[in-house]
């Protein structure tokens, strides 16, 4: 039993330390490659940089990658902020309110979890300008909102549910009004998954690209996805001036996912999400 | 409890998100519709109608019938990899032997996924590039430089190098809703099912699978939808080439609207898409359901 | 389709004031004395763009009451994203356009703005520039785009690469092969091809469309209105550069390089040749000072075509229909093209530019300077196939072209796909 329980281990350790290799090393040749010349890149392309160019960071930045980065930086914190509101109370209302219709209105919210959001790209397009916000930040929050806000709203309602409503009841009798309770029994209770469901928010709108793409015109407006492609026709002469790009916009999210992943798998973990 | 069965305040709370998602999530497939009975271009608003006709050339569109293909092949691939082979990894990650070690390694596993696609694209580019390429440099590496090949160049194997590399990139993300829902099933089960002597293979099957069959369904869903709206992966790496070869939905949509001039024949494949991914997820619950009541 | 805006808008300002959005639109100008046009180039990459920062800087202070609002999208994709924006509400008063039928189709559309008045009010003007770089934005006679640069393609050649194996420069097609075989037996790699994006081999397929098939049938093929594409020369074309594939004159797996990765390659040493823009040439002298020399398609005997004309076209702007201010428009286009920038063009970035005399010995790269009096010498010019014909004609030969160098379809399957596309675009025009 022992000698097979440690092939059994040894076997899945090198399974993995190979995935993980897969994994890990081409990130690594990315920002490795990002301190090379072009021909030293092209010459020498699996070798380490004999003299880094640390500058191919410096110029990545300037020509654009810091403007992209600010751009992101801003549209997602904006929106996550708006998804954590919004979400939270109408998970909120949805998991606490007994009232005729509260199921149509659960049914319709849910089944936008369905919905691909290239279907809607022609007519948000055309919305968008007669709205008159087409090719501005709010071109891009508001879709990102509403698309992300169906997954959060059901990740939040189950684990809500799970909450026991004892504590509720008795504030209420206190003379607390809905608002307060949500306030200060529902949102401090639920911050697991309210952080679980921000942190999954957070990457599909710093990673998203077909909305970015078509909804922003503006160079100076555009995040990091759409910026990187234009960067690579832009600096078609510097390969290593290119990759240097990508690994800075690569790094933020990996330390963003490392710092919360235990938070973020504790949220899921302990809900109601039923597994 | 009076004070939550009060509607008005209700529809405070429930509103606000309710009506942004029926504004930017279904009005548009409305107005989508709408768009797809009129010919008209991106800077020629004002459009005639035509009726189906583009429905019409939608079914008589060789390059549709190539999308969905690619489009299923997407879904066959992703479901094998990314929900077979993220259960069973998923598992393994449980297992007594290696559990101390599951947080460095679904760590590890999640990191492609939060990376923006147009990292991964431009890299897997690089990394499949047939002069300088890692992939055919491990080939080399290995002996075996007869595979070593032109991956992105050849209609042959296009489609497989990106459906490669979003298996790469999203394996984890399946692997780590699965270690979620792992965690839930009380560790009673998988005692009994020691003493009773049974294997691991016996306990995956008779246990691990039935007691985490919602998200593998939620899994399955995800991955199935997502090959049909896959968009971005393509337009980096390939934008449809070489020929035809790599096109999807996606890009033909793309490409009708933004070169083409045609947005009422993108609205067409648009609605495609949406009765398409609407069709899947019907189907899947359906089957969901009646697995259940076995 | 009116109503049903005003029922969107309608449904919609409604839920602005729920999500409480604020329409901020940046790019209106708010001041009443200061007028703002909006400017889209093609030319971000930071070798550039101080150009034009510049320009537009000496044009503000010169007029300080008009406002220049740059932007600017790379080459590729202009394409698509030139339709989104004409699209968009905020159109830009000038925008970039290739020549030929890529402008066309903005007039066509009521999109573009009618300049042959502005033209004719200042012969001055008009007769600063090389004819030949206007006449590719003519439609009916009208005028409708201003050309900022020359542009042409030629065969660039390592001099190193050719004394080693003591070759001249081609003027036939027949010579050009004994070149290639030659460079190949020796084992060098003859021709260096990007074609993942497929307009590198497409800007082939100009130049021998142009010098195979005969000049009438060619105009009439690429007017949207009469195409057919039947003549046999187009076939005949795809043939000649299947030939040059067939015989590994290319490096391997074309379809896999970006052009911009095989130009690299080629001035690091691989490669004997590599088919280049007249705006690349101050890059190559940057990298290989010297060593390298060009040449242009060499001419085709049995080709019934003009064999006199180069492949290019110039690079230029329209100026929207929409726009507010058409005479400030015309007024910074007057600066962007004056004797004084234009000398500045070929000085700081060393294009080629259209006004007559800007570009010379004195002001640019002999090569540029040279390759420019190539262009005057020529009796034409081939334009760009993919700007030249309908997009959808383009996009099918853009499309199938990767499938011709790697032999899975042949030339007569992709013409009769041409030719029913063409079609269709025929109906759609008539209609």
């Amino acid at each position: 039993m022992r000698i097979t329980e440690n092939i059994f281990r040894i076997f899945v350790l090198i399974w993995f330390i190979a995935y993980s290799i897969a994994i890990i090393y081409p990130l690594i040749w990315l920002a490795m490659n990002g301190l090379k010349s072009n021909s030293e890149f092209f010459l020498n392309t699996w070798s380490f940089p004999k003299e880094p160019i640390w500058g191919n960071y410096v110029d990545a930045w300037n020509a654009g990658v810091g403007k992209f980065f600010f751009n992101s930086l801003f549209v997602t914190a904006v929106s996550i902020t708006i998804i954590v509101l919004l979400g939270s109370m109408a998970a909120y209302g949805l998991s606490r309110f007994k009232f005729k219709g509260v199921n149509v209105f659960l049914v319709i919210i849910l089944s936008g979890l369905m919905l691909a959001p290239q279907v809607s790209l022609i007519s948000l397009y055309k919305m968008l300008q007669i709205m008159g916000i087409y090719n501005t930040y709010w071109a891009l929050i508001l879709p990102y909102v509403a698309f992300q806000l169906p997954f959060a709203i059901f990740l939040m309602r189950s684990y809500f549910l799970a909450i026991p409503k004892e504590l509720e009841e008795s504030a209420i009798i206190d003379g607390c009004n809905t608002w307060k309770v949500y306030l200060h029994i529902i949102l401090p209770m639920g911050k697991p998954i309210i952080i679980a469901a921000a942190l999954l928010a957070t990457m599909n709108v710093w990673n998203e690209f077909a909305f970015a793409l078509v909804f922003i015109e503006d160079s100076a407006l555009r995040t990091i996805p759409v910026g990187l492609m234009n960067l690579r026709s832009q600096l078609n002469t510097n390969f290593g001036v290119q990759l240097a790009g990508l690994a800075i916009s690569a790094v933020p999210m990996i330390v963003v996912f490392i710092v919360f992943q235990r938070s973020f798998v504790r949220g899921l973990s302990e809900g109601g999400v039923k597994g | 409890m009076k004070s939550f069965q009060n509607t008005k305040s209700a529809l405070f709370y429930i509103l606000p998100a309710f009506l942004l998602i029926l504004t930017f999530v279904f009005i548009p497939i409305i107005f989508n519709l709408y768009y797809s009975f009129y010919s008209w271009s991106a800077f020629n608003m004002d459009g005639v109608f035509v009726g189906l006709k583009y429905y019409i050339k939608l079914f008589k569109d060789p390059v549709f019938y190539i999308a969905l293909k690619n489009n299923s092949l997407f879904a066959i691939i992703s479901i094998l990899v990314q929900v077979g082979g993220g259960l069973v990894i998923a598992a393994v990650l449980e297992d007594k032997v290696i559990r101390r070690w599951q947080p460095v390694f679904r760590t590890i596993f999640f990191i492609p996924s939060v990376i923006s696609i147009a990292v991964v694209g431009l890299l897997w580019q690089l990394l499949y590039n047939p002069d300088i390429g890692l992939i055919n440099e491990a080939l080399r590496a290995l002996g075996q430089s007869e595979l070593a090949h032109a991956w992105l160049g050849d209609s042959k194997t296009a489609i497989y190098a990106i459906v490669a590399m979003s298996q790469w990139q999203y394996t984890g993300y399946i692997v780590m809703l699965f270690l979620i829902a792992m965690h839930k099933v009380p560790g009673e089960f998988y005692e009994a099912a020691t003493i009773d002597g049974a294997n691991r293979i016996q306990t995956f099957f008779h246990i691990t699978i039935p007691q985490i069959r919602e998200m593998i369904l939620v899994g399955s869903m995800i991955t199935v939808i997502g090959a049909f709206k896959v968009f971005d992966e393509v337009y980096i790496m390939t934008f449809g080439g070489p020929g035809r070869s790599t096109e999807v939905l996606g890009t033909m949509l793309y490409r009708a609207a933004f070169r083409n001039d045609e947005m009422g024949y993108a609205s067409a494949i648009a609605t495609a898409i949406f009765l398409i991914t609407l069709g899947l997820s019907l189907l899947q619950m359906r089957l969901a359901k009646s697995g259940k009541e076995d | 389709m009116k109503s049903t805006r005003i029922l969107l808008l309608a449904c919609l300002s409604l839920l602005l004031v729920v999500a409480g959005c604020s329409n901020t639109s940046g790019s209106k100008a708010t001041e009443s004395d200061s007028i703002e046009i909006k400017f889209l180039h093609k030319w971000p990459q930071p070798e550039f763009s101080p150009y034009f920062d510049e320009i537009v800087k000496e044009f503000e202070d010169q007029n300080p009451t008009i406002k220049v609002k740059m932007e600017a999208v790379a080459d590729e994709p202009m394409k698509d994203k030139l339709r989104v924006i004409m699209g968009g509400g905020d159109v830009p008063d000038i925008a970039f356009s290739w020549s030929g039928e890529f402008a066309r189709m903005f007039v066509r559309s009521g999109a573009a703005l009618d300049l042959t008045k502005y033209l004719e009010e200042d012969p001055e003007w008009k007769d600063s520039f090389i004819q030949a770089s206007l006449q590719p934005f003519e439609s009916d006679g009208k005028n409708y785009g201003i050309p900022l640069r020359f542009n042409g393609k030629f065969f660039v050649y390592s001099k190193e690469v050719f004394d080693r194996y003591n070759l001249a420069e081609p003027t036939t097609w027949d010579e050009f092969l004994v070149v290639l075989e030659t460079l190949k037996t020796g084992g060098e790699v003859p021709i260096m091809l990007g074609n993942a994006s497929p307009w590198a081999s497409i800007h082939y397929l100009t130049g021998l469309n142009q010098k195979i098939v005969e000049d009438e049938v060619l105009r009439k093929d690429y007017n949207p209105k009469s195409g057919e594409f039947t003549d046999s020369g187009y076939i005949k074309a795809l043939e000649y550069l299947k030939e040059l594939a067939d015989n590994q004159y290319f490096n391997k797996n074309v379809n896999s390089s970006s052009h911009d990765m095989a130009s690299q390659q080629f001035l690091v040493g691989t490669g004997a040749m590599m088919y280049f823009e007249l705006e690349e040439f101050p890059m190559i002298e940057e990298n290989i000072p010297g060593n390298w020399g060009f040449f242009k398609m060499p001419d085709i005997k049995e080709g019934k075509g003009n064999q006199n004309y180069i492949t290019g076209a110039p690079d230029g702007f329209i100026v929207s229909s929409k726009t507010k201010h058409p005479e400030e428009a015309i007024k910074f286009l007057k600066f962007l093209t004056s004797k004084e920038s234009a000398e500045k063009l070929s000085e700081q970035l060393g294009w080629p530019s259209p006004i007559i005399g800007a570009t010379n010995k004195d002001t640019a790269l002999e090569e540029v300077a040279n390759g420019v009096e190539t262009l005057k010498d020529a009796e034409g010019m081939a334009e760009w196939l993919d700007t030249d014909v309908h997009a959808k004609i383009a996009d099918v030969y853009l499309s199938n072209i990767q499938l011709l160098l790697d032999g899975t379809k042949s030339p007569e399957e992709i013409m009769k796909e041409v030719q029913a596309v063409a079609k269709e675009v025929q109906s759609e025009a008539k209609s």
